[in-house]
């Protein structure tokens, strides 16, 4: 475990530069038992850019996480200014002014560029100033000139990091931290940043720069601590330290693996050659391979490689030639041609759910049957071959594929990939959270593969590994061929060299872009209440329609009892609009109201007192807490998924109905009746209630942290949580508020049905998800508008009062209903792919 | 660490008394099965006496086949919601359509299997190609079932036919001819399941999809089929209902959907989607319907009894989701 400690390289009188910010001292991070940091202790000083260096997986990205919050570490502390503040939450990190901009910037796509703003920041930023200012300020701080209500999910890689850039600014933080800021940006938006940076550092903030990139750290950086395998390797000034020294710091690390011999073979023979490649994220990439060599892709992470290994194996579209032995290869041909070993084993490698034997034949099924019907002894004798000649260690075939270890899944992945018998082999960090005994294990074979006429690709952010492995790597930055190394040139420090000192940048600009300058109009097609105009169009000719065949239908009685009607059902559908919004789904708000209208019966009668019916209405809406409360608790608590959570509930309070009343009864007060069911002309007081309940919905939802916070999480729950959103709070509130609405549409209903029955209110579950689905909202969370909910409620409502009107039969009831919810689905789909694309 | 991971399988391998690997939510469910059972015997006698099993086995076997298609769309993470519609759709056509003519028995069949099928290609293309979330593509394809079903029956019941009567509702050998129908529909889907190219990658796509797709697996088409076939399975449920129930109503389907999602959760199949276990879930079906008949013979309202499901199914999930957060949330890197 332990191994000496490079010569630290601080010298005597560095450390008297000014006062300590924020001081690390033994912080050491493990992840169920694997070590990502080892008693890490650093300095920060005010007023300095303090850059940390180091290789892919050294602990860089950690080590932030922990200084911002988001991640706790098992041993350490950390103090600022001298007081100690862990252990240390993001909102704690963001009270005491420490602010960081992210790597993947924590952008929620489904918000506007301004509520990107008000939900991350803290209130005290928005203190002296409206948001709006506060939010230019910053975004004129980066040179982002957008409207602030554009949607973020439209901007580009480039503006999203300005934007996460601009987020960190608008603090003011006295420490702040870049996680690789200039990955995505260009030559232009690297220079204004810098220029940010070295006015926050004169004004005194204490600034710590990650990179990959020595020539930014000699440009921006006053002092680097460079991290190796978890460890700190060394601290320096900039000015005293030569790049030579640096490299040697990040380099060197030990494999402890050995590598199987390289190609000695002279053959000139091209097997796979590919021709000026470009897709997305690479452009203009040439190699060949001749027969027995073993091609590496090397370059900082990020940098087009990834993408390029997918174009490779057919599953990203790209322009240019790949031909593989003489034959010309599209993308078609590529998917069955290339066997692909994804980076990330579990959620592209493997199926998790399925045993050792079937995760390693599921690509190669065909192979052990006979007319489609498979052979267990075939596929047995087949596997144990593979599996004896790849040595992957199993307790049994038919063990679940997690409980290997990490190189042995890596193995099964290889023994799938070599089943197939492919014609290439795309192999993507095929090391990656592989044992050192795994990975010679898998270098052996890869070699072995390469030597029996199978081209193989590896792309690794080691770059001794690409130097003991690989007999041609080519490196890559910003997704072009920087160096194409071959022979003895093959080596560690040229490799790293060649990735880190590559100054090229190629990224987008983060200036002005066509698709952003959106005039006010196509604002509002792009915004979530876009659906409400034409919802409001078909409602209105629909009626008219209705109303020429009809006239009875727009008689005063018939359009209170259509208003009525629809109040209950848009009660419920604002409640189920909460569900969907933070990207859950409630099925039990049906029985829930129904069962609220049984308790009812019992309390809200004639002959009760105005306290037992003061009672009754109080049980009412102290049911449904508690009903918001169980989904709730069993969605973030227990596991289970919104639909099986919400589906028990659902048995369970239609059981509840059932106990209390076995059949109707329990007569409901007319006077309270009445009440609920008043009149202003035609229109009831309660669908006003409920329009103005929409629309202060709606304006919490825009307008407020508590609605910033559902889309949020319903956008994208990591995000959430890393800009400080409380995940468990806010989707348990969620629910709760979704079963505190279906109790007022359970008030309405009470009224509507005048009696206690159990068999009633549970076809609401359906007809609310319609009307939500009608109304725009999306199921896929994080988007969706109360006031189109109130519409779909109408529409549906509507739709099934002309049926009785228009004199047809119920055939046309369930017709319509079905077809306005597929057909509204399949036009919102639409729309959305379209402002995807 | 590597160690440890072995060691537990060993353990959890050693602890199988069967040479053959089985799956723990099958040993879950027959043992709560077998307790139920002896409960039944000391407690309420009544409940598995010959007759009561007569009359109680033809709606196990139905719920089993109705929770066979909805297995198949669960293991593709998805959730067929016109169960309902389908198996409603089937009852009226297999009810009125022959109008008490025997003859009109297969013809009629047909007609709900090709409904069947339709609505089942219509599930699948929504889903599968189109991309829509499959909550909203069931209920719209739902509710247009049973705008046929209103169309073919007028919404009033129908005496239906001997012939159907005889086939469906009949014994053979003391045995329900029900039972015999799921018991195929059974063998059927395991072994197209487990034994067939199409059925296993079929199980990869539904454990998941990114990885199937990264080997080039067909994932929209595959699953597409899995609605068609619930539908199929569907129609052959409703079919039979029509001949169990004397005067079926236009929604005996309505009562199996939400059994039909609790039947496969019990079966221990993820909602999530991926390895499907058809065995677990007949088995579930068979637990599910015997515990209502329990309930009843100790007494219990039909109320108390639905709180009783949703407690066992509450307990399933429970109990299997400690399983899931296993497998999923381990991706540490």
């Amino acid at each position: 475990m332990l191994e000496p400690l490079s010569k630290p390289l601080d010298k005597p009188g560095v450390r008297d530069a000014g006062t300590v910010t924020l001081k690390i001292s033994g912080v050491s991070k493990y992840f169920g038992g694997i070590r990502a940091l080892q008693d890490i202790s650093v300095e920060f000083y005010e007023g300095e850019v303090h850059a940390i260096l180091g290789e892919n997986g050294a602990g860089k990205s950690t080590l932030m996480g922990i200084i911002s919050g988001a991640l706790q570490p098992s041993a350490g502390e950390i103090s600022f200014g001298g007081d100690l503040v862990s252990p240390l939450s993001p909102e704690r990190a963001a009270t005491l002014g420490i602010s960081i901009s992210f790597q993947h910037p924590a952008i929620l796509d489904d918000l506007s560029v301004l509520e990107n703003f008000e939900v991350a920041l803290p209130r005290s930023v928005f203190q002296d100033k409206p948001p709006r200012e506060v939010a230019r300020a910053a975004l004129d701080l980066v040179g982002l000139h957008l409207p602030l209500r554009t949607r973020a999910d439209v901007l580009t890689v480039a503006q999203k990091h300005l934007l996460e850039i601009a987020k960190a600014l608008a603090i003011k933080p006295k420490v702040l931290i870049f996680d690789e800021p200039t990955a995505s940006l260009d030559q232009e938006a690297t220079d204004m940043l810098f220029g940010r940076i070295r006015e926050m550092m004169e004004a005194g903030t204490s600034v710590i720069y990650i990179t990959h990139r020595l020539a930014e750290v000699r440009l921006i950086a006053q002092r680097v601590t460079v991290l190796r395998d978890g460890r700190v390797r060394g601290v320096a000034r900039v000015d005293e330290i030569s790049d030579a020294d640096v490299l040697g710091l990040i380099v060197g690390r030990t494999l402890g693996s050995a590598f199987p011999p390289k190609s000695s073979r002279q053959e000139n023979e091209i097997d796979f050659a590919v021709q000026a490649l470009s897709g997305r994220h690479f452009s203009d990439v040439s190699f060949e391979a001749a027969r027995g060599q073993i091609i590496g892709v090397a370059g900082v992470a990020g940098n087009g490689q990834s993408e390029l290994m997918r174009a490779l194996a057919g599953l990203q579209k790209s322009q240019g030639a790949i031909r593989l032995k003489g034959r010309t290869l599209d993308h078609q041909s590529l998917v069955h041609e290339a066997a692909f070993m994804p980076s990330d084993r579990h959620s592209e490698g493997l199926a998790s759910g399925l045993t050792v034997r079937e995760n390693a034949t599921f690509a190669a099924l065909e192979k052990f049957a006979t007319y489609g019907v498979l052979s267990r002894k075939e596929e047995m004798t087949q596997v144990v071959a593979a599996f004896r000649s790849l040595a992957v260690k199993a307790p049994g075939m038919e063990a679940p594929i997690l409980s290997l270890s990490g190189g042995n899944q890596q193995k099964v992945v290889m023994a799938r990939a070599l089943l197939s018998k492919p014609g290439l082999i795309v192999a993507d960090e095929p090391t990656q959270g592989v044992d050192v005994g795994a990975r010679a294990e898998i270098y052996r074979i890869l070699r072995e593969t390469s030597n029996a006429g199978t081209p193989v690709i590896v792309n690794s952010s080691d770059a001794a590994e690409l130097e003991g492995l690989c007999d041609k790597v080519i490196v890559l930055s910003r997704g072009h061929v920087v160096a194409t190394l071959s022979g003895k040139d093959v080596n560690e420090a040229r490799i790293v060299s060649a990735a880190v000192g590559a100054a090229t940048h190629i990224g987008d600009t983060g200036a002005a872009d066509r698709r952003n300058t959106l005039s006010g109009w196509r604002h509002f097609l792009q915004s979530d209440n876009a659906p409400t105009f034409p919802l409001t169009i078909v409602t209105a000719l629909l009626g008219l329609y209705i109303f020429s065949q009809n006239s009875n239908f727009l008689s005063s009685y018939n359009v209170a009892n259509i208003l009525l009607a629809a109040t209950a059902l848009g009660f419920i559908a604002l409640g189920q609009t909460v569900a969907l919004l933070v990207g859950g789904i409630d099925l039990s708000v049906g029985p829930l109201a129904g069962f609220l209208v049984v308790i009812a019966s019992f309390f809200v009668n004639e002959d009760q007192s105005f306290g037992m019916i003061a009672v009754g209405f109080f049980l009412m809406f102290g049911g449904a807490l508690v009903a918001g409360l169980v989904n709730g608790i069993l969605i973030r608590f227990a596991n289970f998924t919104a639909i099986a959570a919400t589906l028990a509930t659902y048995i369970g309070i239609q059981g509840l109905s059932f106990l209390l009343r076995d059949s109707p009864g329990g007569y409901i007060n007319a006077g309270v009746v009445d009440i609920i069911n008043r009149q202003i002309g035609p229109i009831p007081i309660a669908f006003l209630v409920l329009v103005a309940f929409a629309l202060a919905g709606e304006y919490a939802l825009r307008r407020s942290r508590p609605g910033w916070r559902l889309r949020a999480i319903g956008c994208d729950q990591d995000s959430a949580r890393r800009v400080g959103v409380q995940i468990n709070r806010t989707y348990i509130a969620a629910f709760v508020l979704s079963a505190l609405f279906t109790a007022c549409g359970a008030v309405m209903l009470m009224a509507q049905i005048g009696v206690g029955d159990p068999r009633q209110g549970a076809n609401y579950t359906l007809s609310s998800i319609t009307a939500v689905v009608l109304g725009g909202t999306s199921l896929r969370g994080g988007r969706g508008t109360f006031i189109g909910t109130v519409l779909g409620a109408l529409l549906l409502t509507e739709v099934l009062n002309a049926v009785a009107f228009l004199g047809l039969s119920e055939t046309y009831q369930y017709v319509f209903q079905g077809g306005l919810i597929l057909i509204s689905a399949l036009i919102y789909s639409t729309v959305q792919r379209r402002g995807d694309a | 660490m590597n160690q440890a991971a072995d060691n537990v399988t060993d353990m959890l391998q050693r602890r199988g008394i069967f040479p053959y690997p089985v799956a723990q939510g099958f040993v879950t469910v027959a043992a709560s099965t077998l307790v139920l059972l002896a409960a039944c015997l000391v407690f309420a006698p009544s409940s598995v006496s010959p007759g009561a099993l007569a009359g109680s086995l033809p709606f196990a076997a139905v719920m089993a086949i109705v929770g066979l298609g909805q297995l198949l769309v669960v293991q593709q993470g998805g959730f067929d919601l016109s169960v309902a519609g389908g198996v409603s759709l089937a009852v009226v056509i297999a009810a009125h359509y022959p109008d008490g003519d025997n003859a009109r028995v297969l013809p009629a069949v047909l007609l709900a299997a090709s409904c069947a099928l339709a609505a089942g290609l219509a599930n699948g293309i929504l889903v599968g190609f189109v991309r829509l979330n499959a909550i909203i593509a069931t209920i719209g394809v739902n509710a247009l079932l049973y705008g046929a079903v209103f169309a073919v029956s007028g919404g009033v019941p129908r005496i239906t036919t001997p012939l159907l009567a005889e086939i469906a509702g009949g014994t053979t050998l003391g045995v329900p001819n029900s039972v015999y129908f799921a018991l195929v529909a059974l063998l059927v889907v395991s072994f197209v399941l487990k034994k067939t190219v199409i059925g296993r990658r079929f199980e990869a796509i539904g454990a998941n999809p990114a990885a199937a797709r990264a080997v080039g697996l067909h994932v929209r088409l595959h699953q597409m089929m899995a609605y068609v076939c619930s539908q199929l399975l569907c129609c052959l449920a409703g079919v039979l209902l029509a001949g169990i129930t004397r005067e079926p109503t236009a929604f005996q389907g309505d009562a199996l959907l939400l059994p039909s999602v609790a039947v496969v959760v019990l079966g221990s199949t993820s909602l999530l989607g991926g390895r499907g276990f058809p065995v677990s879930t007949v088995v579930a079906a068979f637990f599910l319907n015997q515990l209502s008949q329990f309930a009843l013979a100790i007494g219990v309202p039909y109320s108390a009894q639905t709180i009783i499901q949703a407690l066992a199914l509450g307990f399933g999930i429970g109990v299997y989701s400690v399983h899931w957060t296993r497998n999923t949330r381990r991706s540490v890197k």
